[in-house]
Parts: C-alpha cells; structure tokens; sequence
C-alpha cells in the first residue's frame, strides 16, 4: 500500500504556486515523513524535493479577487484540476494538502492509520475568532454543511472513485447546482463541489460518508498578514474586532495554518 | 393494552382537519400500531375519514370558541381518547418513517415529553428565539407538538393542571412567570408550568431524547442568518410519490412540523389518499 501527499500548483501572473509547494513539501518530508508529488503545468525548478511532477492539462480560467491585507486584486485562477486527484494521484492512500496549508506538527500523520477511507475537515477555526464565519458553516445560508476541500484524505476505493466521480459531475454543471443549492458565488469553487457531493454521498441526509481530519483545521484570511515563519512558529497580524482595517499581532506555534493571504506567505519564502 | 396515535383539530382559516387527515394518512403507511383518533367537532369529509379508526366529539362545550389558536381544548384529549397508551401530535405534521420504536421507549412512563428538537439539517435546536419565558424564569424546556401519556392518575392530574392553567392563563403567568412574561397563551408554557408543579420534569422531559422529538420549521431557529417570516419563502421541498420529503435538498426523517399550512398542498394530499387505497 504506497502513501504519499498530492499537491496542486498553477501559476497566476503574480502567485507562484511552484515556489509555495515547494516550501509546502519541504514541511511534509519534515512533518509527516511522506513522498510529496506535485500536479502542474509549470515549471518546477526544485525537482528534488518532490517524489513526482505530475503534469496536468488545465485550460480552465477563473478569476477571483487575492487580499493583501487591506488592498486586493483580481487575478487569474486554475482550481479545477483538483476534481481529478482520484486519477492523478500515484498513491494508494493520498492525503492531498492546499500549497498554503502551513504544516507545522505531525497531526496529519494520523490519517494514515485508521480505518475511514475519506477523510475532510468540516469545522474550522479563524485565528481573529470574532469574524463572523458563517460562510464557512454552510454553502449559504439557507443551504447544506460547508466542507473544506483544503485538506483531505482518501483511500483508493470504488466508492471514493464514486465521490470524486460525482465532484467531476458537479463541476460540469455547476451552474445547475450552484442555483440548487442557493449558491451566490460565480466562480466554481472545490470547497462548494466537495461538500454538495459529501451531501449527496450521505444520502442528502446526515453525515456518514466522510470521516473527520485529525486535529482542527486553522485559518487566516486574505486580509490578515503572514509576518514571519520561523521553525514551528508563525508570526501574523490579524484585523481587529473593532476596526477591521487595523491590526493585532498574534503567534502560532506547533499548530497547522491555512494562509489565505499567498502575497504574505510569498514574501515570507523571498519569492 | 391498546395504542394510538391522538390529534385533536378545530378548523379556524385553517383547516386543520384536512391536516390531520395527511398526518394518519402517514402515520398509517409507516406503522404496525396505526390506530387513529381525531377529536373534532367540525366535519370530516367522507373522503378523510378511512384515515381516522376513531372520530371523536370534543366534549364539554367549545372552549376555544373565541381564539384563534383552539388550545383551549386540549385539555380534554385524555377524557376522548379511546386508548389507554397516547401519542399526540399537533396536526401540522407528517410522520416520515416508523416511530413503532417509541412505544418500547415509552414503556413504564406516565407522561413523555421532547426537550429536544431539531431543524431542518438535524441540529438540535438550542435557540430560545420562541422560548423566553422558558429560559427566563427556569421552565422546562419541553414541547408539546408531540407527547405520550398513559391514562394514569399521574397523567390525569397532569391534564387537569393544563385545564386550570389553560383557563387561567394571565393569573398563572402573572404569578409564576414574572420574567419575559407572555402577552398570550401557548400550550408549551402551560404543559411546563404543570409539569414543574408535579414535579415531573426529572423523569418525563429527557434532555437529548430522539422520543418524541420532531423537526420543527419555525423559521427563526433554523440557524439562519436572516430570517424569513415563513421557511417556505426560502426553501423549496420536494415531496415523492413513494414518501420522501427534501426541504432545501436535504432529506427529512422522522416526525416533520411544517408550521406553514401552504405546505401541505393537494398534490402531497393525493399522493397519501392514493397510497391508502
């Protein structure tokens, strides 16, 4: 049974996904002691640190807005490539990790062994905990539990070949799904897809399919900053309660973090 | 020792007996102990009354001829029922899958009440947006859409409570409600004042109990961030020929409380009168 971590990285005009991986799959060979193969269709300098490069074609192209901070900007997005990991992973049990999911600890060594063959996060936790978080509770607000597609795990198996089989569906026609399931956003996410095919795998009814990550899953938004990343320990500034566009300083240390904000975390790892 | 399930209607703008009617008819589909009583005293249509084993008068005179919500009489459901084991449903509701099990669940119990009951994703609701007066002034936390009693003394003592409280709304709430006190009568405050005056609530309201609990459609305990006045304003649902309800593509099971009289329309009707058949 071969294991190994499947990450995903498509250039846009200015966030270098390959630079993020590699320094993605630097913390996986320290944490969880893995392979680490990338999909892209970029190129890829380091080879070294990644088992495989795996090459994908993803003519798809989205737009969404990227926050730095206070200032945003409207860039290009390839996320859709995701929808096939079933197919492009190498491994038979393959965890598969957004390039700016910050590993800084060995809790997600714990997928490895235990008997669920999916594994997603469905609470989350912000690190400026006084947002209001609703977005990530449900699809919307009168819709289904929201999954985050950030981290997950999956055996190979012809049932989760069905859940990645049914993502595929989504996508292909997400606008009848997105007005299904009363989503407002445009713009085809994977958060959105897994989680409408986490609901209909459960039977349309209560959860049963997917078991939970290990751990709790960490986040900063787009509009907090990435200061500094220092051995296990991450030094951020997060909007205040009161005033959304000051600051406040906050530490991490040993825990796993979703930086949202890919400019800070660019400017963390000198790209 | 027989058993059955209870609904009592008094048609107002509502019509209340052709929701109860859908209630058996489910009730019926699903269950090995489908015995059925309505206590009415308006007219059953002859096309509703194969639903219903029992059509009882309620007795004593119209209690509720000058309100709106007709709770007044919902004391006398123990003096009408023909059964001695009761399950009694708000006539708003439609039973989704077997509830055969609650019997052994009920089995040594006077009176059953829910403390638990969920929203249309399965939450368990744990606002108290419709329950001030509960949390204010340390109320059990009970609902009445639907409970179980067995005819014992206990159980009678219990409905004669409902009676004097009923019919004495303002001076009980006056007196033993003096925070977030009501403007008007609501059967779950009054079943939670009997029962906290008999002591009951230790061993007839189980905290977390999936017996009786319902899902209940109220639309501000929903866990919405806006609030609509009614649920069917922002969720469409779907009702099958073969019985399976998605309210906002989510699957109901169990007991469903739809609150919202438009939902039951005569299509969802007659699929359940031709399933009877």
């Amino acid at each position: 049974m071969t294991r190994g971590v499947l990450l995903f990285a498509q250039n846009n005009q200015e966030v270098d996904y390959v630079a993020i991986a590699n320094l993605a799959a630097t913390k996986v060979k320290q944490y969880l002691r893995v392979p680490v193969s990338v999909v892209t269709n970029d190129p890829v300098a380091d080879h070294y640190v990644f088992d495989q490069v795996i090459p994908v074609h993803d003519n798809t192209l989205s737009a969404k807005y990227f926050y730095d901070g206070t200032e945003s900007k409207k860039l290009h997005w390839k996320n859709s490539s995701r929808v096939q990991c079933f197919n492009l992973s190498p491994y038979d049990e393959t965890l598969v990790i957004d390039v700016d999911y910050i590993l800084n600890s060995k809790t997600l060594s714990y997928c490895w062994n235990q008997p669920r063959d999916f594994l997603i996060y469905q609470k989350s936790f912000d690190l400026a905990p006084w947002r209001d978080a609703a977005e990530f509770n449900h699809v919307s607000d009168f819709s289904i539990p929201f999954y985050w597609a950030t981290v997950f795990f999956f055996r190979k198996t012809v049932v989760t070949e069905s859940f990645f089989t049914i993502v595929d569906n989504i996508k292909s026609n997400w606008t009848y799904y997105k007005a299904l399931y009363q989503i407002h956003s445009t713009t085809f996410r994977n958060d959105l897809a897994f989680s409408i095919a986490l609901h209909m795998m459960n039977g349309m009814a209560a959860d049963s399919f997917a078991g939970h990550m290990p751990g709790k899953m960490f986040y900063t938004m787009g509009q907090d900053l990435l200061l500094d990343m220092n051995s296990d320990k991450m030094k951020f500034l997060v909007q205040r309660k009161d005033n959304l566009s000051s600051y406040i300083p906050l530490v991490t240390t040993g825990i796993d973090v979703h930086v949202m904000n890919k400019m800070s975390l660019m400017r963390c790892i000198n790209v | 020792m027989s058993k059955g399930h209870v609904f009592l209607a008094q048609n107002s703008s509502v019509d209340y007996v052709r929701q109860a009617c859908a209630l058996a008819l489910t009730i019926k589909k699903y269950n090995k102990h489908n015995a059925t009583c309505l206590i009415t005293n308006d007219p059953v249509p002859p096309l509703y009354r194969h639903a219903f084993d029992y059509i009882n008068p309620i007795p004593w005179g119209d209690s509720a001829s000058d309100s709106t919500w007709k709770i007044e009489n919902r004391w006398k459901i123990i003096h009408v029922s023909p059964f001695k084991e009761n399950i009694v449903y708000d006539t708003d509701m439609l039973l989704l899958n077997t509830n055969d099990h609650w019997w052994q669940y009920f089995e040594g119990k006077d009176l059953a009440f829910t403390s638990a009951v969920t929203d249309y994703r399965k939450n368990i609701i744990t606002s108290d947006h419709y329950r001030k007066a509960f949390t204010a002034n340390s109320l059990p936390n009970l609902y009445i859409g639907c409970f179980y009693f067995r005819k014992t003394a206990r159980a009678f003592e219990f409905f004669k409570w409902l009676d004097v409280i009923t019919n004495n709304w303002q001076d009980f709430y006056k007196k033993y409600l003096p925070q977030r006190s009501q403007k008007f009568c609501s059967l779950d405050v009054n079943s939670a004042l009997a029962v906290k005056f008999m002591g009951l609530a230790e061993e007839s309201v189980i905290p977390g109990a999936t017996c009786p609990s319902f899902t209940h459609m109220k639309p501000a305990i929903q866990g919405w961030k806006t609030v609509p006045p009614k649920w069917t304003d922002v969720l469409s649902s779907y009702y099958t020929k073969d019985g399976h309800l998605k309210v906002g593509n989510v699957l109901q099971q169990g007991l469903f409380h739809y609150v919202e009289d438009e939902f039951l329309t005569d299509t969802m009707l007659a699929y359940l009168m031709k399933d009877s058949k």
